[in-house]
């Protein structure tokens, strides 16, 4: 069965629009700019650009503000916007060794080479609720700079050392086999078809939605799954955009973009008789790490291939992963289903009438058998 | 990236420079009415950031960025520029500035000196990020049990 067109008043449909943008406008606050939201509220941005599989934070943030805060809104957003621009091409690839971190820490590695640098983070703090914040509000001048009395050094910037290279030197990381360089798949522009490949996995993964990756990373270790992974490292920072010039060839850096990384090795116990480590790989755009580390616990249960744990089974975790596909089938359910209705009805009171037919009636007082309805959304 | 006079060191500082000003350094340069053809219109387009794993050291695509390019022909010297982002002022004004630039234009040390300057601002803000961040580096110690 199709879906069948109904028609509103535009005008209807415009007022109702409307009066959504007047929740965003009402009362005595001032709007907040687009500049505010990018600067202040930067992990919502970085949010939904990741999920949007788009960074361009000024426009992630105009996205937020138009969905007033909802992040799987805005990411829908930054796709449609993306979807009328062309592509320039594809950058030269970068390594991932070449990210410039402010943030690196080592969960497993107490005296990782480079340090631990714990960066901007409140990971170490009480989660309390801080009300000194709200006497910020409407305060003239800059605010204090709570860093202004610090005496920092003067060091050249430097690289950190990755953990898994570190893990490879010393023989516990088998060399991957050495084949050609191959083009990666694009999941944008051809779909994902199973089995998918590593790169196709961690591309999807990559953009899914925060809440899903959380939660099916979480049920990896809540025991439906063999992953518990110590984490090798965690980062964030910036990553270099480079292209080849298009006079000379060289390879140029256009920009970099911010990122978060996660690193896992995980001990895998199915082969009792060859246990093993796995591996797993989370980046993605924006301060996430809770969506790096998820990635990473989903990158290193995929590659079991399992049936039996849903956050093993590659196809199930790239079918649900996505926030534009499950926001769009959730809430396409509150838009006109009128002759989806209307069709179960008709096939209930069907057979209702042939039940009460065949027993002659002797049961009309009382409901008839339960019976399997299909429905056909 | 710190020679304004090699093309590819230019793109990048150009690349990296404030949008205001290269705006200002393009109006300069348009002031004298040069002959100025549009080869790429400044409109924002996606590059796809490719990135190699550790694991398998494999590229993957880890998403699309918003850049915006631009092309132009100055009294017959092409220029090229890229900007991050929906910025099509600064790509314009930058593919002016590298043509500009390479034409041997009469303000081309100006130029040059400015694009040198918004360098080291943007490598003052590097060195300072990470500073800061090495302000925090601390040594975690693991608590033995003497029993």
């Amino acid at each position: 069965m199709g879906y069948v067109a109904v028609t509103a008043g535009e005008e209807i449909i415009e007022r109702a629009a409307d009066l959504f943008e007047k929740q965003r406008l009402d009362g005595d606050a001032e709007t907040l700019s687009v500049v505010q939201l990018e600067g202040q509220l930067e992990r919502l941005t970085a949010q939904a650009a990741s999920e949007g599989g788009l960074y361009a934070p000024r426009l992630a943030a105009l996205a937020v503000k138009q969905a007033q805060g909802d992040t799987v809104e805005a990411s829908f957003l930054l796709r449609a916007y993306r979807s009328t621009l062309e592509r320039w091409d594809e950058t030269v690839t970068v390594d991932h060794g070449e990210l410039f971190a402010t943030r690196r820490v080592s969960p497993a590695y107490k005296d990782v080479p480079g340090g631990q640098l714990l960066g901007p983070t409140k990971d170490y703090t009480q989660r309390l609720l801080d009300f000194d914040l709200e006497a910020e509000d409407g305060r003239e001048g800059e605010p204090d700079d709570p860093t202004a009395e610090w005496d920092v050094a003067d060091e050249d910037p430097e690289t950190v050392t990755n953990v898994m290279a570190i893990l490879r030197e010393e023989g516990l990381v088998e060399e991957p086999a050495a084949v050609g360089e191959t083009e990666p798949s694009d999941t944008t522009r051809t779909p994902v078809t199973h089995p998918a490949g590593r790169d196709e996995v961690l591309q999807e993964l990559a953009r899914g939605e925060t809440g899903a990756l959380t939660a099916l990373g979480y049920s990896a270790l809540r025991g439906y799954g063999q992953v518990h992974p110590t984490l090798a490292e965690v980062r964030v920072g910036r990553l270099p955009v480079k292209i080849e010039h298009p006079y000379t060839g060289e390879v140029v850096t256009v920009t970099d973009v911010e990122v978060s990384e996660s690193e896992a090795v995980v001990p895998v116990y199915a082969k009792r008789d060859d246990p093993q480590f796995a591996f797993g790989y989370g980046l993605t755009f924006g301060r996430n790490e809770r969506k790096a580390i998820a990635m990473t616990i989903l990158d290193a249960s995929i590659q079991l291939d399992g049936r039996d744990e849903p956050a093993e089974n590659p196809e199930f975790v790239l079918d649900v992963i996505d926030g534009m596909d499950s926001f769009g089938f959730i809430e396409h359910l509150k838009l006109p289903h009128y002759v989806t209705f209307q069709s179960i009805l008709d096939r209930i009171r069907s057979i209702r009438e042939r039940t009460l037919e065949g027993d002659g009636g002797a049961n009309s007082g009382s409901d008839p058998a339960p019976t399997e309805v299909e429905t056909d959304d | 990236m710190d020679d304004p006079n090699d093309r590819a060191d230019r793109f990048e500082l150009i690349a990296a420079c404030e949008g205001a000003v290269l705006a200002r350094l393009a109006n300069e340069i348009l002031e004298s009415d040069p002959p100025l053809d549009v080869l790429q219109e400044p409109k924002p387009q996606l590059l796809m950031q490719r990135v190699r794993e550790p694991v398998e050291r494999r590229p993957f695509n880890l998403g699309e960025v918003v850049v915006t390019p631009a092309e132009v022909e100055l009294g017959g010297e092409r220029g090229f520029a890229m900007r991050p982002g929906k910025a099509e002022r600064a790509a314009f004004s930058g593919a002016i500035v590298d043509a500009a630039i390479a034409g041997g234009h009469d303000r081309r040390a100006t130029m040059t000196d400015e694009l040198a300057a918004a360098a080291e601002r943007r490598e003052a803000e590097r060195r300072r990020a990470w500073n800061e961040s090495r302000h925090t580096a601390v040594e975690f110690e693991t608590l033995e049990d003497d029993g």
